[in-house]
């Protein structure tokens, strides 16, 4: 087992015991949780400026919707993203940014335009995505997505052990980015609910979660408002936040370090509620019993 | 010989320990369980179940289908994931095909064969002629999934090819002229995500040169998958020339 240590994202340190919360801002007309609602580029500001007011530690920018549909090549998902990642890095220069991409060329243009992290969910299926993230001294976060095409919806897919199968595809994709010049401290894996999953597969990455953090490499969780949290609860899209902030709470508990939310209100108070609870910091405000 | 068929998909979530706590197609499962009792009606001394695999091969009579591959964890019908490990564990099809026949209750001895997703369309009808000559009554369970690109929410998404491609061979089978399905083409089935094309064409194999009438028992695509579950009625050897 390995400790869990300093993550650094841009020009920022990360103790172990901080629980980063990575807003989720989609520059698409179409992605599955209120889609379009970001697409018009004011819209998509306005929603930086709200989720840094509720205390997004991150924002993850993408152009590109993780369901099947139609098709955007990478020069479109350059137009939708770069420009937007440059008006972000001018009006936040503390915040940081990630591109939620797999394809290396547009992370090349998202890094030059000012993200600090690249998000890639599709489980390294661009092999040079990691030559990138070491040209622009940025973070890369390596997922397990079952060998998967990016785009494409789990069918039938059966492991012998779902959470050995992704310990060895992140790590693999870890050492990789390590040997291609990635700084160790700058690399995240993430398991990747429903990506290459059943609703059961997912359930168990969670509940054995702590078999991640025990690799050393800091964990993110991308639970918001998933299928999997749909099908345990029987439940349309509109009806998942609890659901989403139950499993946000149980994996932080269980050691995960970063949190892509829609919900970022919600998910602060779940995380600071962690946090207090695991005496990492201090309530708020105390009075109880105390006058 | 062959003395009966049916024709069933193979998803998983046919095994409800696989579903949850709600019940999930009953009427899929029911449809399936009915045109496999007609199947063991026939008395067969052995049941073959086909069905499409990664690679082509036969497995041993008792192999059973791991539910813990898709459903770890400590909570599924009160079975243990980690440590209910099967060994030489079927694929997908086979496997719900042998819990198909365990289920209705099936005694008769098993073949259980997989057919190669690559494999040519005449290979696949030469597999379905070895199996035409096996000795004694054999019945032939065939697990064959239609398209998986059948709507916007589909496994595969949505192409509009899918209809038609299912439709004809809906219509081959409901016709009984599963010559037919030796046209189904390799290259359009794979971009379709239709994994039941080997099947189909081990079954016209198997039963060249018989005559057949069907019984379409369910036909629907609830979760964008074309699922067709048809009991086949093979009259006896050599009627079909009289």
């Amino acid at each position: 087992m390995r400790e869990q240590s300093v993550l650094r994202l841009g020009k920022h340190s990360f103790g172990p015991r901080r629980l980063l919360l990575m807003a989720i801002v989609n520059r698409t007309p179409d992605s599955f949780f209120r889609p379009g609602d970001t697409w018009d580029e004011q819209t998509a500001m306005d929603r930086v400026h709200q989720v840094a007011a509720e205390g997004a530690d991150i924002v993850d920018i993408g152009g590109v919707p993780a369901a099947p549909g139609s098709e955007v090549d990478a020069g479109e998902e350059i137009g939708r993203t770069a420009g937007f990642i440059a008006a972000v890095r001018s009006a936040y220069p503390e915040l940081v940014i990630s591109t939620d991409t797999w394809r290396h060329d547009v992370a090349r243009e998202a890094c030059a335009a000012g993200a600090d992290l690249i998000n890639d969910s599709w489980g390294g299926w661009d092999d040079k995505l990691a030559e990138v993230a070491a040209e622009a001294e940025a973070a890369l976060v390596c997922s397990h997505a079952g060998g998967q095409a990016p785009r494409t919806r789990p069918h039938r897919v059966s492991y012998d052990d779902v959470v050995a199968d992704v310990i060895a595809r992140t790590r693999t994709l870890a050492d990789r980015a390590v040997a291609a010049g990635v700084d160790p401290a700058r690399i995240v894996i993430d398991p990747a609910h429903d990506f290459g999953k059943n609703t059961w597969h997912s359930l168990e990455v969670t509940r054995r979660l702590p078999e991640l953090t025990a690799t050393g490499w800091p964990v993110l969780v991308s639970l918001s408002n998933k299928d999997f949290v749909g099908e345990t609860l029987d439940v349309p899209l509109d009806g998942r936040l609890a659901g989403t902030l139950a499993a946000t709470s149980v994996s932080a508990w269980l050691g995960a370090r970063i949190f892509r939310a829609h919900h970022v209100a919600e998910t602060r108070q779940v995380l600071d509620m962690v946090s207090a609870i695991r005496g990492d910091t201090p309530p708020a405000r105390t009075v109880r019993g105390l006058a | 010989m062959i003395v009966a068929a049916a024709l069933c998909p193979a998803p998983p979530l046919l095994v409800p320990e696989l579903t949850g706590a709600q019940e999930v197609a009953p009427g899929l499962r029911d449809a399936c369980l009915a045109s496999v009792a007609e199947l063991m009606a026939a008395t067969p001394d052995a049941v073959a179940v086909v069905g499409a695999a990664d690679r082509t091969g036969t497995w041993s009579d008792g192999a059973a289908f791991d539910l813990a591959r898709y459903a770890p964890g400590p909570v599924r019908g009160g079975q243990a994931g980690k440590a209910n490990k099967v060994p030489g564990a079927l694929p997908s099809s086979l496997g719900v095909g042998a819990w198909l026949l365990g289920h209705a209750g099936a005694s008769a001895r098993r073949i259980l064969l997989a057919v190669g997703a690559d494999e040519p369309v005449s290979r696949c009808a030469a597999i379905g002629a070895e199996l035409a000559v096996e000795s004694g009554r054999v019945a032939l369970l065939v697990m064959a999934d239609g398209s998986a690109r059948r709507g916007l929410r589909a496994p595969g998404y949505l192409d509009g090819r899918s209809a038609g491609f299912d439709a004809e061979v809906e219509s081959a089978v409901r016709a009984g002229q599963l010559d037919r399905l030796l046209e189904v083409d390799q290259v359009l089935a794979r971009e379709l995500m239709a994994a039941g094309r080997p099947a189909w064409q081990v079954l016209a194999g198997a039963l060249a040169g018989r005559k057949v009438s069907s019984e379409i028992r369910y036909c629907d695509d609830p979760f964008g998958v074309a699922y067709l579950v048809a009991s086949l009625r093979v009259e006896p050897e050599g009627a079909a020339d009289e």
